[in-house]
């Protein structure tokens, strides 16, 4: 594998000053991003709420995480992100992908799904917000539809609020999405969708025999950025109900940020994070084996 | 004719998208009294929205952060990207020993939450003395953009055939010169495609300015809003829409004049 050793080796003759191009960033790297990273994973063996120092308890915060009826619901929640995000972002963003794949103008066609992916999770939340509260606009459109019955407290009442929520983030997120998936769909070789239509095949047949098995490497690419979006999602939660009432619309990226700094109990913030960061590695590990692989078909 | 279908459905569709960007706007632009007495489907003209504007920006205080913000957010990826073409040089065009292992430790420092690294730093932070600063923010959005612009810039550099390098070596120029002459000038395109991203990335941030943060003057603006839209009767939700509203223009605008550099970092970024 290794280059026989010849006088003109590049790796030789630049040993000192390639080192020197990678060191600003291997070392902020290092220090700011994996030190904590240890130092994060250390605490959640201890008991430490910020003062003195972090004592030693071994598996205790761990257990009491497990126990704790508020890591319970803030697990459901988590879950519930995560399938949610599935069926609206993913599911939308592949619609109007399909849709808008060859039209005249489609850029036109996908830009009021692409705007809001420039506006910020905390603005997002401001403006969901203001749609949902008791008597807000959807409220006024349902009563305007004459929709009967009472209207269910959307930011208040749990699961509905996570529920809501998850839709507040498909607002965001699904332009992104359809913008992906567009690619993917113009890289497809158009040939055998060609053949396959002079077959006679057409429509949802089409789609489902020849498109989406096409489409699968990059549908799993935007899969797994869709669930580690969802496991990391904290902005659009704090803006619209700070994981309240209570703690009925927490998820793990919240419970740890709690625990941590309104809490002061240190090391269960650090277990939460252990166990929110074992969970993201595991739902990225599918799409970074191709990130970083050199083969890359589309 | 499917045409026809497909394009209806994308219509239909887009208007729903687009409502919650009409009642926004709609609603930052009335004053207390319609935003009282009227529907909030139902616009009432403008003439709320300046003072809606300013009471967001002074008493809100959306001015401070919109100043912090822009410093963080210009200066963070400017350095970032620097660093991250010194990284992606160093492997792809200096061949750095073990180049592939050190691109995927700091590549894959994107891969876990900040959950995982908030507390210690902001321990090191307040240790330090770099809680609630200015030059702490600019550092660690530094820190959380360099992965991305070391991947971007690496795949960028992998396209540049070799001979480029080695045609400057035999002219007698030296690495450095050849980072800065040759190198950097020839990978605009990829450069800007990070800066815009990042920098986006820093305007929207609330997780480090909510923890590494407390004085007005250091806050980011999502950090601001986010306190404007909690603090209950403190202030009108015109007035809470129209700092969302403001906040959210420099993103947008930037966004649909730098519509394909996005897309192109976009793609450039997961693939």
């Amino acid at each position: 594998m290794t280059a026989p050793a010849v006088q003109n080796n590049p790796r030789d003759t630049y040993r000192w000053s390639s080192r020197a191009f990678v060191l600003p960033g291997l070392l902020i790297v290092a220090v700011m991003l994996y030190l904590p990273f240890v130092w994060t994973s250390y605490l959640s063996f201890t008991e430490y709420d910020g003062l003195g120092d972090p004592e030693l308890v071994g598996l205790d915060k761990y257990q009491a995480m497990f126990t704790d009826a508020g890591f319970l619901v803030s697990l459901r929640n988590t879950l519930l992100w995560v399938l949610g995000t599935l069926v609206f972002p993913v599911g939308i963003g592949l619609l109007v992908a399909v849709l808008a794949d060859g039209i005249k103008g489609s850029f036109w066609y996908r830009l009021p799904f692409l705007l809001p992916y420039a506006i910020s999770g905390v603005a997002v939340g401001v403006i969901w917000t203001f749609i949902l509260q008791t008597g807000g606009a959807l409220d006024e459109a349902l009563t305007f539809l004459n929709v009967p019955g009472d209207r269910p407290r959307w930011l208040l009442d749990a699961p509905l609020n996570t529920f809501v929520m998850i839709i507040a983030s498909t607002w965001q997120a699904a332009g992104v999405n359809a913008l992906l998936f567009g690619i993917g769909l113009q890289s497809i070789p158009k040939e055998p969708i060609e053949a396959a239509r002079m077959d006679g095949a057409s429509g949802w047949t089409l789609f489902r025999t020849m498109t989406w098995p096409m489409l699968a490497p990059l549908t799993t690419v935007v899969v797994g950025l869709s669930i580690v979006g969802s496991l990391k999602q904290f902005d659009i939660i704090w803006a619209m109900t700070q994981g309240g009432p209570g703690t009925s619309s927490e998820t793990l990226a919240l419970t740890m940020y709690k625990e941590t700094f309104v809490n002061n109990d240190y090391g269960l913030g650090a277990a939460v994070a252990v166990f929110l960061t074992v969970v993201t590695v595991a739902a990225s590990i599918m799409y970074l084996r191709r990130q970083l692989s050199d083969k890359k078909e589309i | 004719m499917a045409d026809r279908i497909r394009k209806a459905i994308l219509i239909v569709l887009g208007l729903l998208w687009l409502m919650p960007v009409y009642l926004i706007i709609a609603n930052a632009a009335k004053t207390d009294d319609e935003y009282g007495s009227t529907s909030a489907w139902k616009p009432a003209g403008i003439s709320g929205l300046m003072d809606n504007i300013a009471n967001a920006w002074d008493r809100g205080g959306l001015g401070e952060g919109v100043a912090s913000t822009g410093l963080y957010s210009i200066v963070a990826p400017v350095i970032a990207v620097l660093i991250g073409a010194g990284v992606g040089f160093a492997i792809v065009a200096l061949k750095l020993r073990r180049g592939f292992l050190w691109f995927v430790l700091i590549f894959s420092a994107t891969v876990f939450p900040l959950q995982m690294i908030l507390m210690p730093l902001f321990i090191g932070y307040v240790e330090f003395g770099l809680y609630d600063s200015r030059v702490g923010m600019i550092l660690v959005y530094t820190v959380i953009s360099v992965p991305f612009a070391a991947f971007v810039m690496r795949n960028f550099f992998t396209g540049v055939a070799h001979q480029v390098f080695e045609a400057a070596v035999v002219d007698g120029a030296s690495t450095w010169r050849i980072f800065w002459r040759i190198y950097l000038p020839m990978s605009t395109s990829a450069l800007v495609a990070i800066f815009i991203l990042q920098a986006t990335l820093i305007w929207n941030d609330l997780l480090l300015g909510l923890t590494l943060t407390q004085s007005s003057e250091t806050r980011p603006v999502m950090t601001a809003l986010a306190a404007l839209q909690s603090t209950y009767g403190g202030s009108t939700m015109p007035t809470v829409l129209a700092g969302g509203l403001l906040v959210s223009l420099p993103t947008v605008v930037l966004f649909l004049l730098a519509q394909r550099a996005f897309t192109r970092g976009l793609s450039l970024g997961q693939f």
